[in-house]
């Protein structure tokens, strides 16, 4: 090897060096998060704190997937102290699925429709639509919150899952809008054209054509619309207040200002709850290019 | 003119098509911001629905005299603007790292963009745990290293908490910046450098006349969409800090808030909620104003 | 099916895009709309299909008014410049569409397939999609989405204009002899003229919304009606040169060059500009009053002809194409020999041709 190719394997080298060491700081919360979660309770106060875990024990994961009642157990466990968040863990789960899926269904079937029509007739006003729905966005969602809640006060929806997907509807669907939108514009008229005058309605050159066209879009905008809801903390809060109809976000958090702090539960907890988005992130990786590409986040 | 007939069934389609949008956008988006107005002329205590009555601009006066306002928006910049630099340059720095051709890179790029998703009540969880002055690990390896001789009260000191939340924002947001400007990094045609090359420039000066500016719109357009973002921002410091200690990490966002829910006092954080959207709208003309420039000079 | 055209006119807004457009199209021919872009031909084409709205005017397919049809009940089929295939759909589907909309039974949709997949030989890319198609694939799966319904009207908006140069000349054969199979009236635009020429029964010459002429190649060829269609046809392109008509003879400079009769009263004056092609022309040894004096600026070889300019004044060069063997140099001094017959006459004013 001579003096160039020398230089530059080592430039490779600490590249990757530095990279890895980046990688690792970034990661260090979940990575710390997931090792403590599979540590028994004797080794998470231990010192020297270890990464890898001298001992694996799903305890904390059982505790939480299992729904049964649980209670904090002081010292050497003979005497519980309080009730922990381990037994509502499924329900918070299964209530965070139902509003995060029903809120991203709402905002995706009225985003796509109405981006389709603006992009393809014409009527009064049409243009200002996405742009108004930009300006939507931008708007943060604690002056949406309270108003919200009072609506949903007189509808007599209080601590009731249909208040928070409609909350959720109300923070997804400007950006699916406009995202869609963004989609949409890009479709060549000519294929719709086309199925026109091979003999189709409109609808059916809707759903035949222009639906599994705009596909990546709409799974963009899914993905997108389900991270928002699923990671929200301030809408739980505020539109519901009995246990069982809390989401994973406030019900978690909630049970950390109790009494009694179990962390290795708490990270169990806290893992858990980051799964589903890490899954949903591997697919959005594909189809971020596609889904941002189209004129959403340029640059 | 005449009008053809199928033409216009046609545009009943285009009608239909958008009246769910339409209902939807009504019903929850403009009607809770026209609402969130209103309510700011009013005395609002909801658990007396009673005495809800017409204040005129009190609840404007109540906050601009309350000296917590004013230290909320003053700490909500302050947090913002350090944030925001923190991002930008992390941000940048680590763009130029992931923009090359090396092993891996798809997996870097995955695990680099990865605290953009996850759910801020996680990471505050998280933080709380490893930044335990007593049992958290930060400290622990701090002091075993020898950088410190005494626990770091990462939560517990006004300045220590604003650094703290500072932290975290700048550890959730930083991805958005990378991607963008990664997006940018992208589209710089590769004969330019390939000129500055053969002119002399060093890897130095290639950085600041080169990519500099065929970042300089990106970056204007990311840091005025993530300051309007950051400043309203509530989960990142409520969830991590409360707003403590005492309320030495207070922005607007976290004062409105504890007007309406602990205080009751809805008309009160509807009205910081206006000036808040005031200042959205400030911000987007200036980004409008600085966008603007950025497609001209294209 | 015939197509009549009955003054037609189009406007976005205050701009005027087709003016009075009268034609008719006989049933089962091969007609082209032709001129350079901006002329209206393929507004034209959409309106005929459904897809642009009509400003003033009918259009009757046979007896029937369609002018209110939505395009799905014009039983219609067309082919777009970028072909519009649906990009989700395999070949099969995208072949089936316009059946399966129309409820025809399965059994017949894939027999019909089959057909015509077969007799485009595209029938082993029936299960592919068109992004793994090649351009002159993509047009014959184009062309099997039209076969299949069997329209009475087949529209074609520029479909060789995304092919390389090769695989147009082979397909401007296919698609006549498409047309011929295929049974129905077919309306084709294009800007390429040799394409209207090689392929059409008629040429409709379009130029700013104004149809220009509209008659067989022949006619358009042999007989242009106006300066327009006189420069537009033809390749290599007609010579031009503007002068008097005097007594009877075209007065240039100090020739006078024999003209064939004319009609007198299309004339606005004695202002006009005669077209001559480069085949019409021919080299001369020695002067005579047929004939213009001038210079070889440029010698071109086009294979079996050469193409010889000749600058026969300060600013005007004309175009003599002779045979390849034509011992002709840059520099000499030639004679240009005019033939009268070949001679077409326009008025200066009117653009209008003067022949009788």
């Amino acid at each position: 090897m001579n003096a160039d190719s020398l230089w530059l394997t080592t430039k490779k080298i600490s590249l990757y060096v530095l990279l890895c060491l980046v990688t690792f700081a970034v990661c260090f919360p979940l990575i710390w998060a997931l090792s403590t979660s599979l540590k028994p309770k004797s080794e998470i106060f231990a010192t020297p704190p270890t990464l890898i875990p001298q001992t694996t024990t799903f305890e904390n994961y059982e505790a939480l997937l299992s729904g049964r009642q649980q209670y904090y157990q002081s010292g050497e466990g003979k005497q519980e102290i309080g009730p922990s968040p381990a037994q509502f863990f499924t329900r918070w789960f299964v209530n965070s699925v139902i509003v995060t899926l029903g809120s991203t269904l709402i905002s995706i079937v009225v985003s796509t429709l109405a981006a389709y029509s603006v992009t393809r007739f014409r009527y009064w006003g049409r243009s200002a639509i996405p742009y108004f729905s930009l300006l939507g966005y931008m708007v943060p969602s604690i002056i949406f919150v309270f108003p919200l809640f009072l609506m949903m006060v007189r509808l007599e929806l209080t601590d009731n899952l249909l208040s928070l997907v409609f909350g959720y509807v109300c923070i997804t669907l400007p950006f699916c809008m406009w995202l869609m939108w963004a989609f949409m514009r890009s479709i060549p008229i000519e294929i719709e054209e086309a199925a026109l005058i091979d003999g189709a309605s409109r609808y059916q050159v809707f759903a035949d054509v222009v639906l599994p066209t705009a596909l990546p879009g709409i799974i963009a905008a899914s993905i997108f619309s389900m991270i928002v809801s699923w990671n929200d903390y301030l809408f739980g809060r505020v539109f519901i207040n009995s246990l069982d109809n809390l989401t994973l976000t406030v019900g978690v958090m909630l049970f950390f200002e109790g009494t009694h702090v179990d962390w290795g539960l708490l990270m169990a907890a806290s893992v858990l709850m980051t799964v589903p988005m890490a899954i949903l992130f591997m697919a959005l990786q594909r189809h971020l290019v596609a889904g941002f590409g189209a004129g959403a986040v340029k640059g | 003119m005449r009008r053809l007939d199928f033409l216009q069934s046609d545009r009943f389609v285009g009608l239909l098509f958008i009246a769910p949008f339409v209902v939807t956008a009504v019903l929850f988006m403009v009607y809770p911001i026209v609402e969130a107005i209103r309510m700011a002329f009013f005395s609002y205590n909801p658990l007396r629905p009673d005495l809800i009555f017409y204040v005129g601009l009190a609840n404007f006066e109540y906050i601009f005299s309350d000296p917590l306002f004013w230290s909320s928006f003053a700490q909500g910049t302050i947090w913002t603007l350090l944030s925001i630099l923190f991002q930008t340059v992390f941000g940048v720095g680590i763009a130029l790292l992931l923009h090359r051709k090396l092993f891996g890179m798809a997996i870097f790029r995955g695990l680099l963009l990865f605290p953009y998703i996850v759910p801020t009540v996680v990471i505050a969880l998280i933080w709380r745990w490893i930044f335990n002055p007593e049992i958290g690990v930060i400290n622990y390896s701090l002091q075993s290293v020898g950088l410190i001789s005494e626990p770091i009260y990462w939560l517990s000191t006004p300045t220590m908490a604003m650094a703290s939340t500072i932290m975290l924002n700048v550890w959730k947001y930083t991805p958005f910046v990378v991607i963008c400007v990664l997006a940018r990094l992208q589209a710089v045609p590769l004969e330019l450098y390939d000129a500055a090359k053969v002119d002399g420039a060093g890897a130095f000066r290639r950085f600041l006349d080169v990519t500099l500016p065929q970042l300089r719109e990106v970056l204007i357009v990311v840091i005025v969409f993530r300051t309007v973002w950051t400043f309203n921002k509530f989960e990142e410091i409520y969830l991590l800090t409360k707003g403590g200690p005492g309320t030495s990490t207070f922005n607007l966002a976290v004062y409105s808030f504890e007007q309406s829910m602990a205080s009751l006092r809805l008309g009160v954080g509807a009205a910081t909620g206006v000036v808040m959207m005031v200042m959205l709208m400030v911000g987007s003309v200036l980004y409008l104003r600085v966008a603007g420039f950025g497609t001209e000079e294209k | 099916m015939d197509v009549k055209l009955q003054r037609i006119n189009k406007s976005f807004g205050s701009v005027s895009i087709l003016k009075d457009v009268d034609l008719v199209f006989p049933s089962n021919k091969f007609v082209t709309l032709l001129g350079p872009s901006g002329c209206g031909k393929t507004t034209l084409l959409r309106m005929i299909a459904g897809l642009e709205e009509i400003s003033a005017g009918s259009i009757l397919f046979g007896d029937r008014e369609i002018n209110k049809l939505a395009p799905r009940d014009r039983n219609i089929a067309m082919v777009f410049q970028s072909y519009a295939l649906y990009p989700q759909m395999t070949v099969r589907r995208n072949l089936g569409y316009g059946l399966r909309v129309r409820k025809t039974p399965e059994s017949e949709v894939a027999s019909a397939v089959e057909r015509v997949a077969r007799i485009l030989e595209i029938d082993h890319l029936l299960d592919r999609k068109p992004a793994q198609l090649s351009g002159g694939q993509r047009q014959r799966v184009a062309l099997g989405r039209a076969m299949v319904r069997k329209p009475d009207i087949f529209l074609m908006d520029e479909p060789l204009s995304n092919l390389d140069a090769k695989l147009r000349v082979t397909m401007r054969g296919e698609l006549r002899r498409f047309h011929l199979d295929l049974n129905a009236t077919t309306v084709y635009v294009t800007h390429d003229q040799l394409e209207a020429m090689t392929m059409s029964d008629l040429i409709a010459v379009m130029h700013k919304g104004v149809v220009q002429q509209f008659g067989t190649p022949e006619d358009v060829y042999k007989r242009p009606a106006n300066l327009f269609v006189a420069g537009f046809i033809g390749s290599p392109p007609m010579n031009f040169l503007e002068g008097d008509v005097e007594g009877g003879r075209f007065k240039i400079g100090e020739a006078a060059l024999p003209l064939p009769s004319l009609d007198s009263a299309k004339a606005t004056g004695s202002a006009a500009v005669i077209g001559v092609r480069p085949q019409d022309l021919s080299l001369m040894t020695s002067a005579g009053p047929d004939a213009l004096a001038g210079r070889v600026s440029l010698v071109e070889l086009l294979g079996s002809e050469k193409l010889v300019e000749v600058q026969i004044s300060d600013r005007k060069r004309i175009s003599v194409q002779v045979r390849a063997d034509s011992q002709v140099g840059l520099g000499e001094n030639v004679h240009v020999g005019f033939d009268a017959q070949s001679i077409h006459v326009f008025d200066k004013q009117t653009e209008q041709s003067l022949l009788a």
